[in-house]
């Protein structure tokens, strides 16, 4: 009776996703078969096994993660539960510090896995796993970096892995706006420079900025002040900066912050004026590209941002993205700044470990890039399954990029990445001077240090 | 007279002060409820103050797709209606972002590459071609239009059922029934302890949970929750009613010890003199004089699990079956954020159950919190 049961529960959830499966199944290589053979051979039986995951995301995320985990049941017969928690930071630190911690967790920020890792609530992944992202990822050394920590013990070892990544040098826009004002895509920092005098000389307002996100305002700035810096200084600076060996009130970062300036603090550039920069609401900032007449013309933020587009909305037909220029006068390639989510176990199992495991099979990335808003590093993926091209349009920009450059912000210590940076941002946007800003980020770095 | 004169001014003062409040508090509220049955489109256009009128908004329809353009003589023609059955009226339209509302519905207006398109008051249009068109994306159509004011419960809809908050709201009552009973009924009874039955150390006993009042619950969490998963209780329901009864029992105590205290000692000396026992004291004298004591406190309790988002965090897992109410809408507001409609709609979830117990149970609350305090300070 239970197996009948649980049988047409599989059959249920199949049926939600089986677009998904239809689709993969007839264009790609099978390598979901081939993953679901070899772990019914030589794999173990998992079918008594229950894996818990615990992530940032909620909603639609939620539901093509799901997806995901599908053909991981499917294939293994484990039991694996996701959550998502919007105040993931907070939940997984009690989780490990009581010692309830689901198996897996998905860190939108790595500093905070490095943080549980230096307190011995991460289990190393196995060995080999280093080796075979290096080989297996674009750039695979600096995603092995970025998940190597040290342990409780001191010794670094490899404890995070990625997997989905946002590509955040990106600017939204409305191609028929464009087309109607007779604009072009900027290629240069110059002419994206060039491109908004001249809006504002037609009479129009070239950029919709918006910082606010609840207790996590400010971040937005971050983003631009990032990407600042990999525009105005060489990859080795920006290192610098995040591991402050290069101060924060370096006049290269304060030229960086201003940079960003440039464009928020200019009442003729921001829609609605500097002054609603820092109060408007980043999920709510787009909206003004869509506006009648439109209220903005550009958009800077991350990959994920359709999702707070209008409903409706279509990428490449009724908006679009090019990549935030760099300066051709400046010789620093097309840097290119990301983030991801980095995959650690937490309380280390069978299941646990064949979960990590099946993130590194490609059909563990397809099925998500045959969805939406998903970008990877892996070399060994099938890029025909991106539904739209615009989303193979960015993971372009991922794969070809000169340097690759992760979020400084998320490496940052928690106090400064996710706390004055995003405050001193707010400050800067609201009038303050941006060396005094500087400063104080850097006396509350000195004090944590 | 005059000190007559000078009190009706003062209640004046207080009457139209406290009307002050309450307006302070009742605006923001019901503007909450009405964008909770307003559509986004109504929300992001105009305030919740003009949800009875018409209002005037400026929106972008795609036509279709020019391929599908019919012959008609010797033009291709695609014929069509924007915003069709919202009940509109169309009074100005464009074809450019540039000039959204540049003609009057029924003119023509002629594209740069040649078409000539007509919006008509109604909301149908009209595009003619020349030859016949090849493009998939269709015409842009900016347009001006009157709508008429109107209301929804899809937001609710959504709210309760794909949002999940039907769920969480059972999740919040599993969680707030049992954590207000509870330590009600474990209260009375050391209330009554406390206050009429004599043991050595009484005093001291009464002190110490004075003394617990004070506590910040916060700095138990994690040794408790450590302590229930070593003892294999683990996260979950039966966590976190414990947790809310011992979080709420010091204050339950206090304010039913003092009250009961307050009860005239010599119905309870002559219930004794006829044998009585202090079981048969406290079932048959001390709960019904002590009704409003407890209704008072239950009230507090339930608002106060109800709010709770702490310590639902840390003692309930994170799956779709101990979800709760608060949390789903932290969770809402991060996934949701910029959707206004479904965050009032979810508050208003959220705030029905409380009030309704509030204005049920209301002239308990105030009773028994005077009684309690009062009586309390006297003794």
């Amino acid at each position: 009776m239970k197996k009948v049961l649980y049988a047409s529960a599989g059959v249920l959830a199949l049926a939600g996703t089986g677009l998904v499966y239809g689709w993969l199944t007839s264009e790609t290589r099978n390598e979901g078969e081939e993953w679901a053979r070899h772990e019914a051979s030589g794999g173990e039986d998992l079918s008594h096994e229950t894996i818990t995951v615990l992530g940032p995301w909620l909603g639609p995320d939620k539901a093509q993660f799901e997806a995901v985990i599908h053909h991981f049941e499917a294939a293994t017969g484990a039991d694996v539960q996701y959550s998502g928690s919007d105040s993931f930071e907070q939940q997984i630190v009690i989780d490990t510090e009581a010692g309830s911690a689901p198996n897996i967790a998905a860190f939108p920020q790595p500093g905070l896995a490095a943080d549980l890792a230096a307190k011995g609530y991460l289990s190393a992944l196995p060995d080999g796993t280093a080796d075979w992202v290096r080989d297996n990822y674009a750039a695979g050394q600096s995603w092995v970096d970025l998940g190597t920590y040290a342990g409780k013990d001191g010794n670094p070892a490899h404890y995070g892995f990625f997997y989905k990544i946002d590509l955040k040098s990106l600017v939204w826009y409305v191609p028929e706006n464009f087309e109607d004002a007779g604009y072009d895509v900027p290629q240069s920092m110059e002419e994206l420079k060039a491109l908004t005098d001249q809006i504002v000389d037609d009479g129009g307002v070239p950029w919709c900025i918006g910082l606010g996100s609840g207790g996590a305002t400010g971040w937005p700035a971050t983003d631009w002040v990032e990407d600042m810096m990999l525009r105005t200084q060489t990859p080795a600076d920006y290192d610098a900066w995040v591991a402050n060996d290069l101060k924060f009130d370096d006049p290269k970062v304060v030229a960086a912050i201003e940079e960003f300036g440039a464009f928020a603090r200019n009442d003729a550039y921001v829609s609605g004026g500097a002054g609603a920069v820092a109060t408007t609401d980043f999920r709510d900032s787009p909206q003004g590209m869509f506006a009648s007449p439109p209220q903005c013309y550009m958009h800077r933020q991350a990959s994920f941002i359709p999702s707070f587009f209008p409903e409706g909305t279509k990428i490449g037909v009724d908006a679009d993205f090019f990549y935030f220029p760099a300066y051709e006068g400046k010789d620093l390639g097309k840097p290119v700044l990301g983030a991801g989510t980095v995959w650690a176990i937490t309380a280390d199992s069978k299941g646990a470990q064949a979960f990590m495991e099946f993130l590194k099979s490609p059909i563990a990335h397809e099925i998500w890039m045959a969805q939406t808003g998903f970008l990877t590093p892996h070399k060994g993926v099938n890029t025909d399954v991106y539904k739209d091209p615009t989303v193979a349009k960015m993971n372009d920009i991922l794969l070809n990029a000169d340097t690759f450059r992760f979020d400084g912000s998320d490496l940052m210590p928690g106090a400064v990445g996710a706390g004055v940076f995003w405050t001193g941002m707010v400050d800067y946007a609201g009038g303050k001077d941006a060396a005094e800003v500087a400063a104080s980020i850097q006396s509350t770095w000195n004090s944590i240090k | 007279m005059d000190m007559a004169g000078g009190k009706s001014r003062l209640t004046w003062a207080v009457n139209l002060f406290a009307a002050l409040l309450v307006l302070l508090w009742i605006i923001p509220t019901v503007g909450l409820l009405i964008s909770s049955f307003r559509d986004r489109d109504a929300i992001s256009t105009s305030g919740w103050w003009t949800a009875l009128s018409a209002s005037e908004k400026n929106v972008i329809e795609r036509a279709l797709a020019p391929d599908q353009a019919k012959p008609e003589g010797d033009l291709w023609v695609l014929e069509g209606h924007v915003l069709e059955g919202q009940g509109v009226t169309v009074t100005a339209f464009g074809i450019t972002s540039k000039e959204p509302v540049a003609f009057t519905p029924g003119d023509t207006a002629t594209h740069a590459r040649g078409h000539k398109i007509t919006v008509r008051a109604d909301g149908r249009y009209r595009i003619e071609y020349a030859e016949e068109p090849s493009e998939s994306r269709g015409q842009r159509l900016f347009v001006r239009a009157e709508t008429p004011p109107g209301f929804t419960l899809d937001n609710y809809r959504e709210v309760l059922f794909a949002e999940g908050m039907g769920r969480s709201l059972l999740n919040t009552l599993t969680v707030t029934i049992p954590a207000t009973i509870i330590p009600v009924l474990v209260a009375a009874f050391a209330a009554y302890a406390l206050a009429w039955m004599e043991m050595p150390g009484r005093a001291l006993l009464v002190a110490a949970v004075v003394g617990l009042l004070v506590v910040p619950l916060q700095v138990a969490f994690i040794p408790l929750l450590k302590l229930h998963i070593g003892i294999g209780l683990g996260k979950g329901y039966l966590g976190i009613w414990l947790a809310h009864t011992g979080f709420g029992l010091p204050l339950a105590v206090f304010l039913l010890r003092n009250y009961m205290v307050g009860l005239p000692g010599e119905i309870i000396e002559s219930a004794r003199v006829d044998g009585a026992t202090d079981f048969q004291i406290f079932r048959r004298i001390i709960l019904p004089l002590s009704f409003p004591a407890l209704a008072s406190f239950a009230i507090f309790q339930f608002l106060w699990v109800w709010n709770d988002l702490l310590v639902a965090k840390v003692f309930l897992g994170t799956g779709e079956d101990q979800v709760v109410m608060t949390g789903r809408i932290v969770d809402l507001l991060g996934s949701r954020g910029g959707d206004w409609e479904i965050l009032a709609a979810s508050a208003f979830v959220s705030i029905a159950v409380p009030i309704l117990v509030f204005f049920s149970l209301q002239r308990y609350l105030v009773r028994g919190v005077l009684a309690g305090s009062v009586k309390g300070a006297a003794v």
